[in-house]
Formats: C-alpha cells, structure tokens, sequence
C-alpha cells in the first residue's frame, strides 16, 4: 500500500507521461525510463513502439533490462538520425576499421620479421668473425 | 413441349456459365490471394496481400522468419512510417539494415547492434595498441640502422635485447595483447562509450550514455546509466568511431583467421615500457572471462552477420544531419588519419566512464 501510495506522490516514469496512463507499481518501464529522461521514451516508442518494447523485457531477466533498455534506446536514436542504416551503418564502418587495422597489422609483421632476420643474419656473421 | 426444352436448354447453358465463373474464381484467388502469393508480412498478419504491398518486396513467402523479426522488433506500422520518407534505393538499403538489426536482436535480445557495435570497438582498440608497440620496435630498428651503431659490441647486446622483445612481441601477436590472464575481479573494463551519434553537430541535443565500471554484470560489463544531463562531452566530434570503443572479448568472430585476434589470455610483459598501455591494462577485465559469460553474444554467429554486411551498400546515403561515423567510411585515408588522430589521451579516457550528455 504504501509504494502504491508512493506513486501518487511521485512522478510517474517516462512511458506513462508519455502514454499518459497511470504509472503503477509494477510498471514494467518505471526503472528505465525516469521522468527526468523524456526524450529517451520517446525516441523508443517512435520505432520500436511501447508493446515491442514491454515484450522485450518481460523476455530478459530482470537484471538485464536495464541492458535491453540502453541498447534499444541507443539504437532508436540511430535510426532516428540516419534512417536508412541506423546503427548498422556503425558496424559497418567499424568492420572496415577493423579489417584495415588487420591488414596492417600483417605488412608490420612482415617488417618485423625482416629486421629480425637481417639480425640473426648479422648475429651469426659476427660470430663467425670473432671465431 | 418447344417451350420445355428451350427452358432445360437455357438451365443447362446458365449451369455451365456458373461453373465457369466459379472456376475462375477459384483461379483467381489461388493466383492472386491464395496461399503461394501472399507475402510473408501479410501471411503472419493474415490479410490479402495486394498488388501494391509495400512490404511484399523484402519479406518473400518462404522465409517467414525474417518478418516474425522484424515485426517482434520494429512493427509493421514502425516500418511503413521508415519508408515511407525514402527514395525507392534508400527502401531497400533501409530493409536490409532493418532485417540486420532484427536478426541480431533475436540472437542476442538483450545488446542488439549495440553489442556487436562494442565488440568491434574493442577488437579496434587491441590491434591499435598492437600496432603501437611493433611500431616502436620497428622504431628502434630503424633508428639504430640509421645511426649505424652496430658496432660489436653494441650489437651482441642490442641483438640479445631485441631478442627478448621479439619473443613477447610474437606472443602477443595472438592478441592477448593488454589482456590479464587472471581472473581478478578487482579489474574494470575499459569502457569505451558507444558510438556518438551526434558528432558533427554538438548544439544538438544529445543522448547520454553513461558506462559505470563500478559494477559489472555478467557479462563482463557494467550497467549503463542512460542519462539526458549534459557532462562532460567526450569523443563527440570524432569521425571515426574508433575513439570510442567498448570493453568486449568474443572468441568467435569471423576475423580470427587472423590469429593476432583468436588468443585472448596472454599476459603482456613488455607493455611495461609503454605507459599508456599499462594504465588501459590494469584496468582489463579478463577476457577469457568475459568470453565465457557472454552467452548471449556468444550465440550470435558472426559469419551470418558478415554476410548480412556484405549486402549493405558501401556508398551510404545520410541525412542532413551526417552522422560522422557513417560518412567516415568514404575513403579509407580518412579512416586513416582519424586512426591516426587517436591520441592516447582519449584511450585513456575511453578507459574512464564516458559519457555524451544531452540537454533537452
């Protein structure tokens, strides 16, 4: 009685403003979406909408929503921003960082290995001198 | 009787032209609305699928998955109102990076994109901090090549000294590079804030996202607190997401051929010499550790989504707003120089909580 209580004194979360319903107890988005946080609904029910997003998280446990919630706001807010590739067009800049990065890494290598080799070349000549 | 006859004549010639009608009705519906042609959008919702179904195109009949995800995700109404703003060419590109994002969700419902966004992120930072130290090794080869100070003795030494180093160098070739090996859960990952959608354009209002390395979850991360204060704004204006990067290990990914990815627990010796790099370590989580709690990225089978990738168009088309780390891929040299931008400072401070304020 008294956290039901409590709702009346407090402001209902983001999504129940937004939805302009009554926020319960047991409103599945209250401890994701503060109502100091507005936009963060907004942008999640705009492209996921508030019924996707309540069945996302009554699938996940309980101490992953607040993971769930971050991701799917993280990735409306891309969408929002680039509507044709949202946050994919991210993963597929960073492949192309990552596949360069790689490329590089190997053509180091082969610098490496090459003074390593004229060192080992001139190691042994030394040797062969002092001998 | 003429008269009775002229009547079975007419009965007879009314019964054929309705079993005529009849059949074509019933070609008409097996053609048009039966079964075979329906998308799979309408099929799931259970409606005729008209000529002129705007989702018929992307959703065939025959893989009614690919809509149960997107509908679990997005919803048909989310996705008319997408295309419906877009030329015919960004529709299908927008579909494809919407079944993408679709398909990840349902393998990893709990990071999405965003998980795979942050591993990538990490795999960035490891080969960058990689790619530092052999270069100081090259460094010192070449230097010493150009000062000529091979001299006998100078040499033996210097040869021994190289020696040990190639040796760590070659072990942490298979990128355990800045890794603990230990299972000290005193350590923080280093958390790399997810890509900043604002870049170019600050005035905006942005989103927060808020990593805090005080607690971690199972997955080998923490919680992150999703914020609209403005703080501190870091790693806005990058182009390139490299900047940010994200505290991830995952063992399979498609990239492991190369082996400088694919051992993750060696514990890197000669970081010590490197400053920067001994400050990010200490703080690594172990990532055999984080490998093995993923269990729902582990899922995700990264050949698919390579595949999936590879049918996204390279030339990306972007709104006014640009986002940065988009149009960054236009040229690999630009790539390169905002690599090359990465300063140490802000590895270290990827290393911190970060966070991108907004004000609303």
């Amino acid at each position: 009685m008294s956290s039901s209580y409590s709702n009346y004194t407090n402001s209902p979360c983001a999504a129940c403003k937004f939805l302009r319903r009554k926020c319960t107890s047991d409103c599945v988005f209250a401890p994701y979406f503060p109502p100091e946080e507005p936009l963060k609904f907004a942008n999640v029910h705009r492209i996921f909408g508030a019924s996707n997003v309540s069945k996302i998280l009554h699938e996940v446990a309980p101490h992953q929503r607040e993971d769930a919630v971050n991701s799917l706001a993280y990735e409306a807010e891309a969408r929002l921003k680039d509507p044709v590739y949202g946050c994919v067009g991210a993963i597929s800049v960073l492949q192309r960082e990552v596949l360069r990065l790689q490329r590089e890494l190997e053509e180091t290598n082969v610098d490496l290995m090459r003074y390593a080799s004229c060192l080992g070349g001139e190691t042994s000549a030394y040797g062969g001198r002092r001998g | 009787m003429s008269q009775i006859k002229t009547i079975h004549n007419l009965i007879g010639s009314l019964e054929k032209l309705l079993d005529l009608l009849l059949l074509s009705l019933i070609i008409f519906m097996t053609l048009k609305g039966g079964t075979s042609g329906a998308c799979s959008a309408c099929k799931y919702q259970r409606r005729r699928c008209a000529t002129d179904c705007p989702l018929a195109p992307y959703f065939p009949a025959e893989q009614p998955k690919i809509f149960q995800n997107v509908h679990s995700l997005f919803g048909v109404r989310s996705i008319i109102k997408i295309l419906e703003n877009l030329d015919e060419a960004q529709k299908l590109e927008a579909m494809k990076s919407i079944i993408f994002q679709s398909y990840v969700r349902d393998r990893n419902p709990i990071h999405g994109c965003l998980g795979i966004t942050q591993q990538l992120q990490y795999m960035i930072w490891l080969a960058e901090e990689e790619l530092k130290m052999i270069n100081s090794q090259l460094q010192i080869h070449r230097n010493n090549t150009n000062t000529g100070q091979y001299h006998h003795n100078a040499h033996n030494q210097m040869s021994h000294e190289i020696g040990e180093k190639l040796e760590d160098v070659t072990s942490q070739l298979n990128l355990g590079v800045g890794l603990m090996v230990n299972n000290n859960q005193n350590n923080t990952i280093p958390f790399f804030s997810p890509l900043p959608v604002f870049e170019r354009q600050p005035q905006q209002p942005q989103m927060c996202y808020t990593y805090s390395s005080s607690e971690i979850n199972n997955n080998g991360y923490s919680s992150p607190v999703y914020t609209d204060s403005c703080k501190d704004q870091t790693l806005t204006t990058n182009n390139n997401n490299v900047d940010a990067s994200l505290a991830w290990g995952q063992n399979r990914f498609p990239y492991h051929h190369n082996n400088g990815f694919s051992n993750q627990n060696e514990h890197c010796n000669e970081m010590k010499s490197n400053n920067g790099v001994t400050a990010i370590q200490s703080q690594l989580v172990n990532h055999q550790m984080v490998s093995n709690q993923q269990d729902e990225v582990d899922d995700v089978e990264y050949d698919e989504i390579h595949q999936f990738l590879e049918i996204i168009d390279d030339k990306q088309s972007f709104p006014d707003t640009k986002l940065t780390y988009a149009s960054s891929c236009s040229s690999g040299e630009s790539l390169k120089e905002r690599t090359d931008e990465t300063g140490e400072s802000e590895l270290r401070s990827a290393a911190t909580c970060l966070s991108l304020t907004s004000v609303n």
